[in-house]
């Protein structure tokens, strides 16, 4: 090999210097991909939204809840007319406390859920953290039981229960009527107390999976008077339309 | 010669960071990190190969191209069969970074009693 030292110290520059370019290049690229990963430069923003957005849903539904009322007047106002408007409202009146549009009291019980304070000792295999807080098939579990029961109106957390109701955990929180809430959960239903009391304490029931992990995570009392707010979400609905009667074939 | 490579390194880290602005997809990543040790040790083995008077252009220039794209081959087709081949290529290259610097090491260390010997 005949080669001239200058041109050995050049190829040895050039390779150090793309080895330099690719280092940094990846170094550079590294960081990035941290800093993409922690939004935290966009936590603040995203605070900012998320304040906005809430401010603006609240103010919805008090416009909701306001339209609501005037409804109500204007119906009030109808009914105060003629004999055929009466039996109208009436009847409004009647699919309204079904589709759970009214605010509504009456006997019935109060039903508190919340997680337990008491952790899996260790080396008890059988005993998940799971068991030890409440989920989204425990709500649906007591308000299948319920409305089995007879109950006429219930209510999760101040969200009243209706046909269209959703109940499903989201990581640590619960969406009832995609409002967001956590333990504890406060179920209001209104019915006859007795049979009520007795189907949610029905041996292998839906309260006695959890009584038997940690007592203190239920609270079941009977009350006299229990008020039970309207349903406040929305009630369009975008899709289904009333049906014409079906045609009758004729033989 | 050493000087020189330095040199050549520091250039090279500060274009990256100051001019060169290449927006490479966040797959490539991996990659080029792969690629970057690769030549990392090439580099490495160019300066013990110097240190020692056996150093060739050809094999070195060589050896840099074929380790670099060899590494982030490795690892591209880790990725695609679900195999961590790239960490053939990090425990290979790191390994003999570690050989390759241990020699340097030696050398400067010898170099250093020879002077000492001789003052």
């Amino acid at each position: 090999m005949n080669e001239n030292k200058l041109y050995q110290m050049l190829v040895f520059f050039i390779i150090w210097l793309v080895v330099g370019l690719l280092l940094g290049l990846a170094f550079k690229e590294q960081t990035r991909i941290r800093t993409a990963e922690l939004p935290s430069a966009r936590l603040p923003d995203l605070a900012r939204a998320y304040v906005q957005e809430k401010r603006s849903n609240a103010a919805l539904e008090e416009e909701i809840r306001q339209l609501r009322q005037k409804i109500n007047e204007l119906e009030n106002a109808f009914a105060s007319g003629t004999k055929q408007a009466q039996v109208l409202a009436q009847s409004l009146q009647e699919a309204k406390m079904i589709a759970g549009l009214l605010d509504v009291e009456g006997p019935g019980i109060e039903l508190i859920l919340q997680d337990s304070k008491r952790r899996p000792q260790d080396g008890s295999p059988e005993l998940l953290p799971e068991l030890y807080t409440i989920h989204d098939y425990d709500l649906l579990r007591v308000v299948n039981e319920l409305r089995q029961a007879g109950a006429e109106a219930i209510s999760i957390n101040g969200q009243r229960v209706v046909a269209t109701t959703a109940i499903r955990c989201t990581g640590p929180v619960v969406f009832v009527n995609d409002v967001k809430m956590a333990s504890p959960f406060t179920i209001l239903a209104i019915g006859d107390p007795k049979t009520l009391k007795g189907a949610l304490e029905m041996p292998g029931g839906a309260l006695a999976d959890l009584r038997s992990v940690d007592p203190k995570m239920v609270q079941l009392r009977v009350l006299d008077k229990v008020r039970i707010s309207a349903y406040s979400g929305s009630t369009k609905f975008r899709y289904a339309q009333p049906a014409p009667p079906p045609q009758e074939v004729k033989p | 010669m050493i000087a020189v490579g330095l040199v050549g390194l520091l250039l090279g880290v500060v274009i990256a960071f100051v001019a060169l602005d290449i927006p490479l997809p966040e797959e490539w990543a991996a990659y080029l990190s792969l690629a970057a040790l690769a030549g990392l040790d090439t580099a490495f083995g160019g300066w013990r190969a110097s240190l020692e008077g056996r150093f060739h252009s050809d094999v070195f220039v060589s050896g840099f191209i074929v380790n670099a794209l060899l590494a982030a081959l490795l690892a591209y087709l880790g990725d695609r069969i679900g195999v961590d081949l790239f960490l053939a290529a990090v425990v290979t290259l790191g390994g003999r970074m570690f050989l390759n610097l241990s020699l340097i090491r030696r050398y400067y260390l010898n170099q250093f009693a020879l002077r000492r010997q001789r003052g």
